[in-house]
């Protein structure tokens, strides 16, 4: 993290472009087009984690500057710094969002108009594998690289996005084989690992940094296995929990802290499945890399975004095929999961539209599931001490460990 | 007033449904303006806009729908609950917003608890969030799909370019004649009020166009020159989140305001943009439906939307702007934040009213703020600021803060609650604040919360955060 956020901050320093993005949005195509990815949603989780009070004086700026208080609070945190003009100013906005959660784009888009930034959306139809579909993500991707051509100068180096690519292509094969060991009973990946895994990708995706830590998580989870123990610091694997939607990012990292005091495996969630095709749970929805050609190598990115967390499983209805609920389910049994918890922001217009559905879905399964009402980047909305007795309450009641 | 258009308006059912149903044709809801309406009218049905109106509570809608979101689909979800909208053949739902499209989700899992209220028709179509050419072939080509479906569902003749055409044809007449309305509503004296033209425009919502343009021509034959008494009224334009209850227009007027201008969806939104018709074509209505659309789920848009407010502020001679939106329509609330910033530089008076859906429950609230907002407007301006002026800046600078604010004092009967005056001043010097420190009306309602008070929301940017925590006493809100 520092050092992307060394990257963010000499970004113009070094001559580089900032561009403001969000974190469903793979940054492999940012840093191989020389431009540092400005990612909202980790800066705020930065906040929350590290500093008294989070990023909560910052949310509370957007307010002032217009932005409504009921819109997601994870682009809120880091973006009010962004409205004050309190951190360096991004030259331009690239979102992936549209089409896949209206609170996520409207932050870039009100960003965008509140500071005269130039906007570019990558705009998702509610299907993920159909022909049309496939031909729009495509167009799209590449409609997109001509405007970031134009907002850098700079055409697009066929070599280097080469480099980046075979990078990306060492990162997914090294998080699938840590998803992979996730599988095992007692699962010999640490629980903080899923975090690792996405606060990574989302940054730094493509660059080597970003392979020498997988690189090392990987070989630890790899000796727990061989030594056939589980990864649980505080002894025995209880019960399995699969994270149906994000995390929770109080100061200090309590989410993690309190799975593994109560003896409980994180299976990980929709942030860190990631849909590469050597993925154990992608079946035949994932996506491969090639870096045969420009064409192969952009209709490749252009399928891996269209399948990054959230773009994939909210664009259509939560139980049309490819989404949400087939997700949900398919992970739960192929990751043995105990239960399956819900957590995200009242700001989250899409999923609280349906969780509802989904959670009496998954309990029908068999699956108990915990909707926590919390903000997951906010504790002024429900304080992490709370968050943490309904979750041990809901261990106990339903028997859980 | 014809009373077609007040049953229409006011009810969910209403009598040209009822003539319609008993010819044997088919009636298709659609819950959002992007849906293309030529096609259900081209397959020989009509097309309804789904409303939740007449509820007096939420409970279905709360029961399938998660506590965060939007009360109109909601509303809705509870009138399909109840089986008020039993008369429906089909129902389109759309990738709109994100509360209005989980609406599917919603009213399917309710059909598994209330028997019949799901319609035999039920499609799920998705709009692009952006104009191009691709995103014009693609919902070209999803709206042929919705074409087929609904065709071969209903076994009805297959749309045909003829019938394509007279469809739209006949849905561009409304438009027109919608467009004739808003014209004369614009005029300095309107032959009607804001409410009264909301039910005719609302009626046009719920009845075949076949039976309500000629209705509709002949009311606007019967309003052209008349005076209705509305000249010398504040001439309000209303923006913002979806309206569809006269309740908010009457709430408005009843405070001595008209409303002679809108930007709302069911209200200018359904009736601006034609469709070219020397090409009937899926293709020219994609282009249609993704270009003439005033909705902020078009992200990237903002300028453009600001363009079109401007003009019709401009064409309407508005004096002030009520900018609305339903509490958790993010979408709206947050480019209302950007409307008011952009438009009070310009001297247009704005004010920003979140509200719930519905039955005006909130009506006492929503009329003391346009209340405020009216003795804003009523309040001459200081002389030479060009503040509170009708229409556009003059090009002057900023006023002084301090000038406005003896200014404001010498108001009788108005008390100030003035943040220091060093603050506004620096802000105002910065070009980032108008007339902010003149807004008695939001200062002194016992309303307002703490927060309000401590001078939160309401788009007032301030400088740089770290002055902010020093210069507004009270602490300036709940930061750390």
């Amino acid at each position: 993290m520092g050092k992307y956020l060394e990257e963010v901050v000499t970004a113009h320093e070094k001559g580089k472009k900032l561009c403001m993005t969000t974190f469903c949005q793979s940054p492999a195509i940012f840093w191989a087009m020389d431009v540092v990815p400005l990612l909202m949603e980790p800066m705020t989780v930065a906040g929350s984690l590290v500093r008294k009070g989070g990023a909560n004086e910052f949310m509370d700026y957007c307010v002032e500057a217009g932005f409504t208080e009921t819109s997601c609070s994870s682009q809120r945190g880091a973006l009010g710094a962004y409205l004050a003009g309190l951190a360096e100013k991004p030259d331009f906005v690239v979102i992936d969002t549209p089409g896949i959660c209206d609170t996520n784009a409207n932050s870039f888009s009100f960003a965008a108009a509140y500071m005269k930034l130039p906007f570019y959306q990558l705009n998702y139809p509610p299907t993920l594998k159909d022909e049309r579909a496939e031909k729009y993500h495509r167009d799209d991707y590449r409609n997109m690289i001509a405007f970031i051509e134009d907002q850098t100068g700079n055409k697009l180096d066929t070599a280097r996005l080469a480099e980046v690519m075979t990078e990306m292509e060492k990162q997914d094969l090294l998080i699938c084989e840590i998803q992979d060991l996730q599988r095992l009973v007692p699962s010999p990946v640490p629980v903080i690992y899923n975090f690792f895994i996405y606060g990574l990708r989302f940054t730094m995706g493509g660059r080597k940094e970003v392979t020498d830590m997988l690189e090392a998580m990987l070989a630890e989870a790899q000796k727990k296995a061989q030594e056939g123990k589980g990864a649980i610091f505080s002894g025995p694997e209880k019960a399995r929990a699969l994270f149906i939607y994000i995390d929770h990012y109080a100061i200090n990292v309590p989410l993690w802290s309190l799975l593994d005091e109560r003896g409980v495996t994180h299976l990980g969630g929709i942030l860190d499945r990631f849909y590469q095709a050597d993925a154990p749970y992608a079946g035949d929805d994932g996506y491969k890399i090639s870096t045969d050609s420009l064409d192969a190598m952009i209709d490749s990115l252009a399928e891996a975004n269209s399948r990054l967390p959230m773009v994939k499983q909210i664009r259509g209805p939560y139980d049309a095929p490819n989404m949400w609920l087939e997700e949900g389910l398919g992970l739960a049994k192929m990751y043995k999961a105990d239960f399956c918890v819900y957590s995200g922001t009242p700001g989250c217009r899409n999923t609280w539209g349906m969780v509802k559905l989904m959670a009496a879905d998954m309990e029908k399964a068999g699956y108990p599931t915990l909707v926590i009402n919390a903000d997951a980047f906010d504790d002024r909305v429900e304080s992490w001490e709370q968050t943490r007795h309904r979750i041990e309450e809901f261990l106990e009641v339903r028997r859980l460990v | 007033m014809n009373e077609i258009f007040i049953q229409a308006a006011n009810r969910v059912n209403n009598p040209a449904i009822e003539e319609w149903k008993a010819q044997g044709k088919k009636v298709i809801g659609l819950v959002c303006s992007h849906v293309p309406e030529e096609v259900i009218t081209a397959a020989g049905m009509f097309s309804y806009r789904l409303r939740g109106i007449e509820t007096d509570s939420t409970s279905i809608g709360d029961t399938y729908f998660g506590p965060f979101i939007c009360s109109c689909p909601k509303a809705i979800l509870e009138n399909a609950g109840r089986g008020r909208y039993n008369f429906l053949d089909g129902a389109i739902m759309v990738q709109a917003c994100d509360s209005m499209r989980r609406l599917d989700e919603c009213w399917r899992k309710a059909g598994e608890d209330y028997a019949n209220i799901v319609p035999s028709f039920f499609h799920y179509m998705g709009v692009p969030h952006k104009v191009t050419d691709y995103a014009i072939a693609w919902f070209a080509q999803e709206i042929e799909k919705f074409a087929l479906a609904l065709t071969e569902h209903f076994g009805a003749p297959s749309i045909t370019p003829d019938s394509l055409a007279a469809a739209i044809s006949l849905h561009n007449e409304s438009r027109r004649l919608l467009m004739d309305l808003e014209a004369l509503r614009n005029a300095g004296d309107p032959p009607l009020s804001g409410e009264e033209a909301m039910t005719i425009i609302l009626a046009g919502t719920a009845m075949p166009k076949s039976v309500y343009n000629p209705m509709l021509a002949e009311t606007i034959r019967q309003l052209s020159g008349k005076s209705a008494g509305h000249a010398g009224k504040k001439r309000i334009l209303l923006a913002g989140s979806v309206v569809d209850d006269l309740g908010m227009f009457r709430a408005i007027e009843a405070e001595g305001a008209i409303v002679v201008a809108d930007t709302v969806c069911f209200g200018s939104r359904a009736y601006d943009g034609l469709v070219a018709e020397d090409d009937p074509s899926y293709t020219t209505l994609a282009r249609r439906y993704l270009n003439e659309q005033f909705c902020p789920r078009m992200f990237g848009y903002y300028e453009k939307r600001l363009e079109v407010l401007k003009q019709k502020i401009e064409t309407a001679k508005i004096d002030g702007v009520i900018l609305q939106n339903i509490r958790f329509c993010d979408l709206h609330g947050s480019e209302n934040g950007l409307f008011e910033r952009d438009l009070e530089a310009l001297g247009i008076p704005c004010i920003r009213v979140e509200r719930e859906y519905g039955p005006l429950g909130d009506e006492g609230r929503v009329r003391m703020r346009v209340s405020a907002f009216l003795e804003r407007l009523s309040c001459p301006p200081p002389p030479g600021t060009g503040v509170l002026k009708r229409g556009f800046s003059t090009g002057r600078p900023p006023p002084a803060a301090r000038e406005v604010i003896r200014h404001a004092r010498s108001i009788e009967g108005i008390q100030l609650r003035l943040e220091p005056v060093e603050p506004v001043l620096r802000s105002v010097q910065d070009g980032r604040r108008h007339t902010k420190g003149v807004r008695p009306d939001a200062r002194t309602h016992p309303e307002f919360s703490g927060r309000h008070r401590a001078g939160h929301g309401h788009g007032r940017a301030r400088a740089a955060l770290p002055e902010r925590h020093g210069q507004v006493p009270g602490g300036g809100g709940h930061g750390p």
